[in-house]
């Protein structure tokens, strides 16, 4: 670059040079980037090598997995573990919510007592709560509705009350709920306590500002860690299967403990799981899109349009590709 | 003079050590225009955040339209209200804040239903009137805008319609042009000025001395949380008696 000293009036006075006029000119060319292009060829070797395995080897059974995908038997255990995930889901994210405001409200006894609650049951893991839970017959034999020292109402016996499927229900619930609380609280921490105060001051009671005002705007920080949360607990529920509770994989599992084909009904069981566990992504999908509004970010953009960006040599991906050529 | 619509007496607030407020009296009545000037840090924004109950007093009271704010008496004590009966009374005094606080995730037209529909309003009724609403401070036709797709003028705009939207008898202004861009402070003082003439009872704390000449009916300076001097904006913006009142305004003249 020249400093030119002497006042300018106009690009006249700058400094000219032969050649100027070529470079002005020039085609200009990114960089060629060999490590990419090698790097996309290993992997696509990888993964071509990975699918021809998987398809090829006759030990994957493809025909057995075939023959009990839509088997009743598999269904039913389908369909529970769909309910059980939903039921959990549910009861969970509403106590934990109630979680949330307790550990952010102002009294001192109820922040403690959520406090303690998500402790303790953000350290037992589920598997052993599963187990505490339907033995808690050891520890209460019997259990009875009542005021306390007033009025009696009924006796139970435990063991006829927590069947496997209820210490399921219970045990996942507490644990969703220990795990959604904290998830809840950082997203109500995010939002500024102006909303709040904008809302008071025209007149919106508390309830309408937790709901309508606050709670939307802590969704964007809610969403994506739940939708990890979900997914993770679609798959917990698995684990009721050593309560022999008839889940996705216990019905796979009563199936090959006869017919000893292991591979391909866990197979089954993986298919299926992965079908769930997709939707449940295109649907956080949606979620989220609903609670950017107002974010101003990119037009929302409809559920083929982010498929077809993301097939490969389409879209996204051919525009990346390009830019290697 | 008419009758105060706002009575403050012998108000008194600290933050921890700090003492924000040391008995602050005020009088604002009906229909008209009162400035709060003062340094930072001279209790301005916490004395109007008490007049809507956002901050609670340690003594002292306010009281609008002879209802005393967030508390009832109770022969020698003021027993603090259930929030139903705070929130109630709040419906009837609008608030514009600096940041303008607007619900992002709401549009232009919901941010201003949302106060109506608390209050009990019809949404039919509640949306045109924030249409109207939204014609008068020159927004007319932005009810679909998300408040980002705003200017900071604008959003600070729809904020006041939004204000005024349940009709208050009371509304205050804490800085309302301090976050703005210079040229976008016209256009909010512009619809304040506005209000003004339209006879709303205003209490509005900002560093635009300009507006106090113009619009204030009474000018109130504050320092290190009491009144050192208050009056029509022509003796106390013109001869201020007071040794900080002179020197604040000759700084920010």
């Amino acid at each position: 670059m020249s400093l030119a000293v002497e006042p300018t009036d106009g690009v006249d006075t700058l400094d000219r040079r032969p050649g100027d006029d070529e470079l002005v000119a020039a085609r200009l060319v990114a960089r060629r980037k060999p490590g990419q292009w090698i790097s996309a060829l290993v992997a696509l070797v990888a993964v071509a090598a990975l699918v021809h395995s998987v398809l090829t080897n006759p030990h994957f059974q493809w025909d057995v997995v075939r023959y009990f995908f839509l088997r009743p038997s598999i269904l039913e255990g389908l369909l529970l573990t769909i309910w059980l995930t939903v039921a959990v889901v549910v009861s969970g994210y509403i106590l934990g919510i109630g979680l949330a405001v307790m550990r952010l409200s102002r009294n001192p006894v109820l922040a403690t007592v959520s406090f303690g609650f998500v402790w303790f049951f953000r350290s037992v893991p589920p598997l052993v709560q599963l187990l505490l839970w339907s033995n808690l017959a050891s520890l209460y034999p019997t259990l009875s509705l009542d005021v306390p020292f007033v009025h009696h109402f009924a006796t139970i016996h435990t063991a006829h009350l927590f069947t496997a499927l209820l210490a399921a229900y219970v045990g996942l619930t507490l644990d969703v709920a220990a795990f959604s609380a904290e998830i809840i609280r950082g997203g109500l921490l995010s939002v500024e306590n102006g909303q709040s105060e904008a809302a008071k001051s025209l007149g919106l009671g508390k309830a309408r500002i937790f709901w309508r005002i606050v709670l939307p705007q802590a969704m964007p920080a809610i969403v994506p860690a739940s939708g990890n949360m979900v997914i993770g607990m679609l798959k917990a529920t698995s684990i009721i299967s050593v309560l022999a509770a008839h889940d996705l994989l216990h019905s796979v599992q009563l199936i090959y403990e006869q017919n000893y084909l292991i591979i391909p009904l866990l197979l089954v069981a993986t298919i299926w799981y992965i079908i769930l566990t997709t939707v449940l992504s295109i649907g956080q999908y949606f979620v989220e899109r609903h609670y950017a509004r107002g974010k101003g970010g990119p037009a929302p953009r409809g559920l083929w349009e982010v498929a077809r960006g993301s097939l490969p040599f389409a879209g996204t991906v051919r525009r990346d590709l390009a830019g290697l050529v | 003079m008419t009758p105060a619509l706002v009575r403050i007496r012998g108000l008194h607030k600290h933050f921890g050590r700090h003492q924000v407020l040391e008995g602050i009296d005020l009088d604002v009545p009906a229909g008209s225009v009162t400035v709060l000037l003062g340094p930072s840090g001279s209790g301005k924004s916490t004395l109007l955040r008490c007049v809507n109950h956002l901050e609670k007093p340690d003594a002292g009271f306010v009281e609008v339209g002879g209802e005393i704010i967030g508390y009832r008496r109770d022969g020698e004590r003021l027993r603090e209200l259930p929030d139903r009966a705070v929130t109630r009374q709040r419906a009837k005094i609008g608030m514009v804040f600096q940041q303008f606080n607007l619900f992002p995730h709401k549009t232009v037209l919901e941010n201003i239903v949302e106060g109506q529909l608390a209050a009990g309003v019809r949404r039919k009724a509640a949306e045109s009137r924030a249409s109207e609403l939204l014609a008068k401070v020159g927004l007319a036709g932005r009810e679909a805008s998300y408040p980002r797709q705003l200017s900071g003028g604008q959003q600070q705009r729809v904020a006041i319609a939004r204000a005024v939207a349940n009709d208050p008898q009371l509304i205050l202004f804490d800085e309302p042009t301090s976050a703005l861009d210079p040229e976008m402070v016209g256009e909010v003082l512009g619809v304040m000025k506005d209000l003004a003439a339209a006879g709303l009872t205003m209490i509005v704390v900002t560093h635009e001395i300009g507006f106090a000449r113009e619009a204030a009916d009474q000018v109130v300076f504050l320092d290190g949380g009491r009144i050192v001097e208050a009056g029509p904006p022509g003796e106390v913006l013109a001869n201020p008696r007071n040794e900080r009142a002179r020197a604040f305004l000759s700084a920010v003249l």
